[in-house]
């Protein structure tokens, strides 16, 4: 009995409470005009984790990872094949309403509004459809509407249709916190945003947490970001969660570890570069970018005090293959390094071509 | 928690704001109408003049039940349009998830969503032929016109769990605009709207006597043939919706309730 009260207060502490959840997708693929071929995708492999009340917990992970499955199975939107869920204190498989009492949603900043509408009809539409009436629903709606800020950029009266996309984020954002629930899951609040409305974004997030106490989800692709909101940050690729913890705990993945990062020209690298040409191995390469025009980014991982004997050897590697090294950094591990890490299998081979 | 009176009372507001925002757009469904009329009247004198036509409809007064089949035809596009074309229009717009996160159950939203659209569009076509049917037939035909209308009010029931049938399918389907834009046609020609039952193929035939507009027709056809009309075959259209009502509003919530646990169990929302 005991044991019970335990485990059902441990689960009303945690905002979200995830275990073992798996999905999996049935997909058909198209072999002629009446051929199809059924393909299962497992897009969750046994995902578990929780957020905590008071906590912004990012999910990270390259696109396909599983990130916005898992946004829709905590939102009632998505019925998973298996595992258990709670929000709120609340099953999602058993009781979904109650879940969605207690939660805000935003799935994507850009869609989801009636574009001949103004921002103000939209937030009262969704209000009322979550029960608020009257002269709360009035207060609510203009103080959600001056606390992101529409109602200084003269938006609140405009058609959606005028919005621009910080605009529609702030009114996404607001449509989320309507009823001022105690759970908030964001899929990429601030995607294509430009700075300052990010920023605003970032700092109600962070407000929101802190100061009201609310359990938030976060699931973007901005390292930076996390970085910087983020109590804790799990990183999910291929259906796994491959890491979770605090941002300094993760960097243990790669600490001992002396991040350089590399950029030459002159290579005939062509858009798919295969870097095992180059001698890096898999474990030496946590990323590239930027390989137009023959010119390559690379960074490379290596065992402190080997640095310069590393850098010696890239050189010399740039030089045998043809390019020229313009430029040599010695950088600390940031959480984009150790989320490329952690999916380099991924990264590595669709970019890469590592073994 | 929130409940069904909520969900109707949204969607109301997001109607009227709609409306309010889209005047020109507003102003032009007086119109529609008129439009119809001239349809049906196109259509049904195909094969022949007025007189024939009056005839083939079994009608006495081809004026009047132009101008109410009118109103039945656009009444029962606007009921399939707002209950069956709300999943449609909001998965395009990316409406639907938010919606669907309403604490008020899923099939509940889909079929008292396209209510409020379901009232406001017959009145809003009852007040566009209105200026018409006192021209031609005076105050008693306007009050004639009231009476379809409260007839069309009444086989809304059958047509909200009729459209949320097709509501269901369009969740779980992907051509969702391919069978909507199928099956309002198919309505007006199944009910008699364009041309009498009794011509149409026996299929058709068959089929026209679940399909609930039928009905609305059927005393509409009544309505302007007699001055007063006779109660008993009135009575007798009456139950037969009221029967249809039950029956499509039974299996719209089962089939809802199925179609909405197979989406989210594919993730098509």
């Amino acid at each position: 009995m005991n044991r019970i009260k335990l485990i059902r207060v441990k689960l009303l502490a945690s905002a979200i409470n995830a275990e073992r959840l798996v999905k999996r997708y049935i997909t058909h693929l198209r072999k002629g005009i009446f051929k199809r071929e059924k393909k299962i995708v497992e897009a969750l492999k046994e995902v578990s984790f929780d957020v905590r009340y008071g906590e912004i917990m990012g999910l990270l992970g390259p696109n396909g990872a599983g990130k916005t499955t898992t946004v829709k199975i905590l939102s009632t939107l998505l019925i998973p094949d298996g595992g258990r869920a709670i929000v709120a204190g609340y099953d999602v498989l058993e009781e979904p309403e109650k879940v969605r009492e207690n939660i805000g949603v935003t799935l994507s900043v850009e869609k989801g509004f009636f574009w001949k509408l103004t921002g103000r009809e939209n937030l009262k539409y969704f209000g009322m459809l979550k029960g608020l009436k009257g002269k709360e629903l009035d207060k609510r709606v203009n103080q959600l509407l001056k606390e992101l800020g529409l109602e200084e950029l003269e938006a609140s009266d405009k058609l959606c249709e005028e919005y621009s996309l910080g605009m529609k984020a702030r009114l996404a954002l607001s449509r989320a916190l309507l009823t001022d629930p105690p759970v908030v899951i964001l899929d990429e609040p601030t995607l294509g945003l430009d700075p300052p409305s990010a920023r605003t974004i970032r700092t109600l997030l962070i407000d929101m947490a802190k100061t009201r106490g609310k359990g938030v989800l976060v699931t973007t692709h901005n390292m930076f970001e996390a970085e910087l909101i983020c109590d804790r940050v799990a990183i999910i690729n291929e259906g796994v969660i491959v890491a979770i913890g605090t941002v300094p705990e993760l960097k243990r993945y790669v600490s001992g570890k002396v991040s350089i990062e590399v950029v030459a020209g002159g290579l005939d690298l062509g858009h798919d570069p295969d870097l095992s040409k180059l001698g890096f191995t898999r474990d030496e390469v946590v990323g590239t970018i930027d390989t137009e025009e023959g010119r390559l980014r690379v960074k490379i991982l290596c065992s402190p005090g080997e640095e310069e004997d590393m850098i010696a050897e890239v050189i010399r590697r740039i030089g045998a293959a043809g390019g020229k090294v313009h430029r040599v950094d010695i950088l600390e591990p940031s959480l984009e390094d150790v989320f490329i890490a952690l999916t380099s299998k991924r990264e590595v081979g669709s970019h890469g071509k590592l073994d | 928690m929130a409940n069904w009176t909520d969900v109707f009372r949204a969607q109301l507001f997001s109607s009227i704001a709609w409306y309010k925002n889209n005047r020109f757009m507003f102003f032009s469904m007086f119109v529609w109408p008129y439009i119809m009329v001239g349809m049906i009247y196109a259509l049904g004198t195909i094969y022949g003049d007025i007189e024939q036509y009056t005839l083939q409809m079994g009608i006495s007064n081809p004026a009047l039940y132009l101008f109410a089949s009118s109103v039945v035809a656009m009444s029962s596009l606007f009921i399939v349009d707002a209950v069956a074309g709300f999943t449609l229009w909001n998965r395009w717009l990316g409406t639907l998830p938010y919606i669907i996160l309403s604490p008020v159950k899923t099939s509940v939203i889909l079929i008292v969503a396209g209510l409020p659209d379901s009232l406001i569009s017959p009145v809003i076509t009852m007040l566009g032929i209105v200026p018409a049917v006192i021209y031609y037939e005076g105050i008693i035909g306007a009050a004639k016109t009231l009476l379809v209308l409260l007839i069309i009010f009444l086989g809304m029931l059958p047509m909200l769990g009729f459209a949320s049938l097709f509501a269901s399918l369009l969740l779980v389907l992907k051509e969702e605009s391919n069978i909507l834009s199928s099956l309002s046609p198919f309505i007006l020609l199944a009910s008699g709207v364009f041309y009498p039952i009794e011509i149409l193929p026996r299929i058709l035939q068959a089929v026209s006597e679940v399909v609930p507009t039928r009905y609305v027709i059927d005393a509409s056809k009544l309505v302007s043939t007699y001055l007063l009309p006779e109660a008993r075959p009135l009575l007798l259209i009456i139950y037969a919706i009221a029967i249809l009502g039950g029956v499509y509003n039974l299996l719209a919530l089962s089939a809802i309730g199925r179609a909405e646990r197979r989406v989210k169990k594919v993730g098509a929302i």
